[in-house]
């Protein structure tokens, strides 16, 4: 089998080897499990790499750069968000074969430096610019605020359909809890009549609305647990990636919480001052 | 008669009425939102490819156009294959680097393509004139801004930077001919074109007879895919997509908001129907003596059904109308935030109004509204007149 794979997508990752290993003996790659099943590659088949699109084995000729190996290992993406959405497969090769089949020579894309926990990195990178022929040091997290632009406009656009629905569902309790309170007119008016207080009537509605919604909150909690998990299930199966799309934190429940539990004391508030200023009579509709 | 007692009830209670619309009006604003994100994506990245009627684009084989530094060898030679189909009008090689423009002490880096100015389907002219002499460039308004210049100035541009040598492949003074806005252009991005030879001449030997992307206009009547079949076994070295590939391969991309936008679509709807029906059965509750009084003195049931069910529809339409402007609105602050996608061409918009689809989504939440109203109506229109009227009387 030939495998082709365009130079430019190359991604250069790969560890360094002891000199040359011997002639006769193949090398192996390591390989996307989803490149593995799409090629129905498994491990120990032998594969030409080549840096030129091919369509026959007979081009293996035209590029001297190709190279047979052996698939070595099937390997899982790591959580990547910046490459969820992308389609395109990984090749894992060690980096003297890719310069080689690539006809990179001996150049790299990057260096990836680890520096001693207690060290200064700023100075460092100073030092490595004010030195560096041909190339620019960066910090690992400035490179990462750069290419994470794409998640951070997701991310508001996130918040934003959150406060819609924030808002929608506001709306919605405030509706309910003043429905479910006004449909006790007749019950509050013959409490009224009883003698019972405006303030222990409003006192009761309240608690009522409170555990309510506090019922509500714990049902709600648990179907967007539900929700998180199928999410999860869906897209983590869609994308090949372990990564968490929906996750349930303890700071988003107790916000959901505190959210409804405020609103449906409000609505219990506002529909509980409205029917005990109403003589309890006009309340039986007399 | 009917539509006089519907609006009396609804009336009765105005400002229970008022909130049901209000919340009625958000799922309404909610769902039209998000039938507009699910079919206006596809729509608008459709209506871009072929706002210049190049059906086919042909890539590195394995990539998608742009979306490598890699480029296809032999223009010359791919081009005379093309031209021996006769269902392809026209052929228009595209060659991408980058650029950098000396300005006082800084440089102004950009993107460039070399183009085939009487074949483009890159850019509209926006003023001066087509690159068409070897030594012309136009520029976008944001590369214009970053120059700090205008048309008719001249300029030092510099291509194939080598960061080894810190050198230029090539560097070539070029005449600011024209003004122009790219079609395929992101926001805040630096964008220019010249003529192909003249990006190949500066850019050496690397680049010659090379292209990025070739676009391919086919006949009028023509089948595209059988084109594009064709492209793919006679230059074996290319990806050819059609629109329709295209628009697959970002729908694959983009998958994850079209399957947002019918889920949240579907919880606006249910949110929408629920708060009609608790709304109209507290309503029908709250009146069954009068409902019992009224089926007493000979009024049909199907009058209360009706009755019942106009309240669930005039609450709905309703909400449906005001829904419709509040979801414009916020489909425009939406499409706003997702148009900062980094690299997303200008004219690609999330939010695509569609009156199809939008009057589409607005009349299911109106049919959603008589299904509220019909199971209260029925109820209401069950009750068992003596009992409901004893009842009443105790209470």
């Amino acid at each position: 089998m030939l495998l082709s794979v365009v130079a430019a997508s190359f991604l250069l990752q790969g560890t360094s080897l002891p000199p040359q290993a011997p002639a006769v003996r193949l090398r192996t790659i390591a390989i996307d499990e989803a490149f593995a099943a799409q090629a129905k590659l498994k491990p120990g088949d032998t594969v030409t790499v080549s840096s030129r699109p091919a369509m026959t084995t007979s081009s293996r000729e035209a590029d001297p750069g190709a190279e047979t190996v052996i698939v070595g290992a099937i390997v899982r993406r790591g959580a990547d968000p910046s490459e969820v959405a992308r389609g395109d497969f990984r090749v894992r090769m060690h980096l003297d074969q890719l310069q080689r089949v690539s006809g990179y020579g001996d150049r790299v894309d990057r260096f990836a430096i680890a520096t001693r926990p207690s060290a200064d990195v700023a100075p460092t990178i100073e030092r490595i610019n004010r030195a560096a022929f041909g190339f620019k040091a960066y910090r690992s997290r400035d490179i990462a605020v750069e290419t994470s632009r794409t998640f951070q406009v997701v991310s508001r656009f996130h918040r934003a359909i959150g406060v819609i629905t924030i808002v929608a569902s506001s709306v919605f309790l405030l509706c309910i809890m003043v429905l479910k309170v006004e449909e006790r007119r007749r019950d509050i008016a013959a409490l009224r009549l009883m003698g019972i207080s405006r303030s222990s009537v409003v006192r009761s509605i309240i608690i009522e609305s409170a555990l309510v919604a506090v019922l509500g909150s714990i049902l709600g909690v648990a179907l967007g647990w539900a929700a998180s998990l199928l999410v999860n299930w869906h897209y983590q199966a869609l994308y090949r990636t372990p990564l968490e799309f929906s996750i349930v934190t303890t700071p988003v429940v107790a916000f959901a919480v505190t959210l409804s539990l405020l609103l449906g004391i409000g609505a219990g508030l506002l529909a509980s001052l409205r029917l005990v200023r109403t003589p309890p009579l006009a309340l039986f509709g007399r | 008669m009917r539509a006089a007692l519907a609006q009396a009830s609804l009336i009765r209670h105005r400002s229970r009425t008022l909130l049901a619309v209000l919340g009625v009006a958000i799922a309404a604003a909610m769902l039209l939102d998000m039938v507009m994100l699910a079919t206006g994506m596809r729509e608008s990245f459709r209506r871009l490819l072929l706002s210049r009627g190049f059906e086919i684009r042909l890539a590195p084989k394995g990539t998608l156009p742009f979306d490598t530094d890699a480029t296809i060898p032999g223009v010359g030679g791919i081009t005379a294959v093309l031209r021996r189909n006769p269902d392809i009008r026209e052929i228009s090689p595209v060659l991408g680097a980058s650029i950098h423009i000396p300005v006082g002490d800084r440089d102004v880096s950009g993107a460039t393509l070399g183009i085939d100015p009487s074949v483009q389907g890159d850019y509209e002219l926006l003023s001066g004139r087509d690159p068409t002499t070897a030594d012309a460039i136009v520029v976008n308004d944001y590369f214009l801004q970053q120059l700090g210049a205008r048309v008719g100035d001249t300029v030092n541009v510099a291509t194939g930077y080598d960061p080894q040598t810190r050198t230029y492949a090539g560097q070539k003074k070029l005449v600011i001919a024209g003004r122009v806005r790219f079609i395929y252009g992101a926001s805040e991005q630096s964008a220019s074109a010249m003529r192909r030879e003249t990006l190949e001449s500066m850019r050496g030997a690397d680049a010659r007879d090379r292209a990025s992307l070739f676009m391919v206009r086919v006949r009028e009547g023509a089948d595209a895919e059988r084109v594009r079949d064709w492209i793919e076994t006679q230059v074996p070295n290319v990806t050819a997509i059609s629109i329709a590939t295209a628009i697959a391969q970002v729908d694959a991309r983009l998958s994850y908001f079209r399957q947002l936008a019918v889920i949240l679509g579907a919880v606006s709807l249910f949110v929408g129907f629920l708060l009609v029906t608790t709304l109209v059965t507290v309503s029908v509750n709250e009146r069954a003596g009068e409902i019992a009084v009224m089926r007493a003195i000979g009024v049909s049931k199907a009058h209360v059904i009706q009755q019942i069910v106009l309240e669930g529809v005039a609450i709905s339409v309703a909400g449906a109308v005001l829904g419709l402007g509040l979801g414009l609105v916020t489909a425009r602050y939406l499409n706003t935030i997702l148009s900062a996608f980094p690299g997303l061409p200008m004219a690609i918009d999330f939010f695509l109004f569609q009156p199809k689809a939008a009057w589409s989504a607005l009349g299911l939440l109106i049919v959603s509204g008589i299904g509220a109203g019909v199971y209260p109506a029925w109820r209401a229109a069950s009750l068992p007149i003596a009992e409901s009227m004893r009842r009443e009387a105790i209470a």
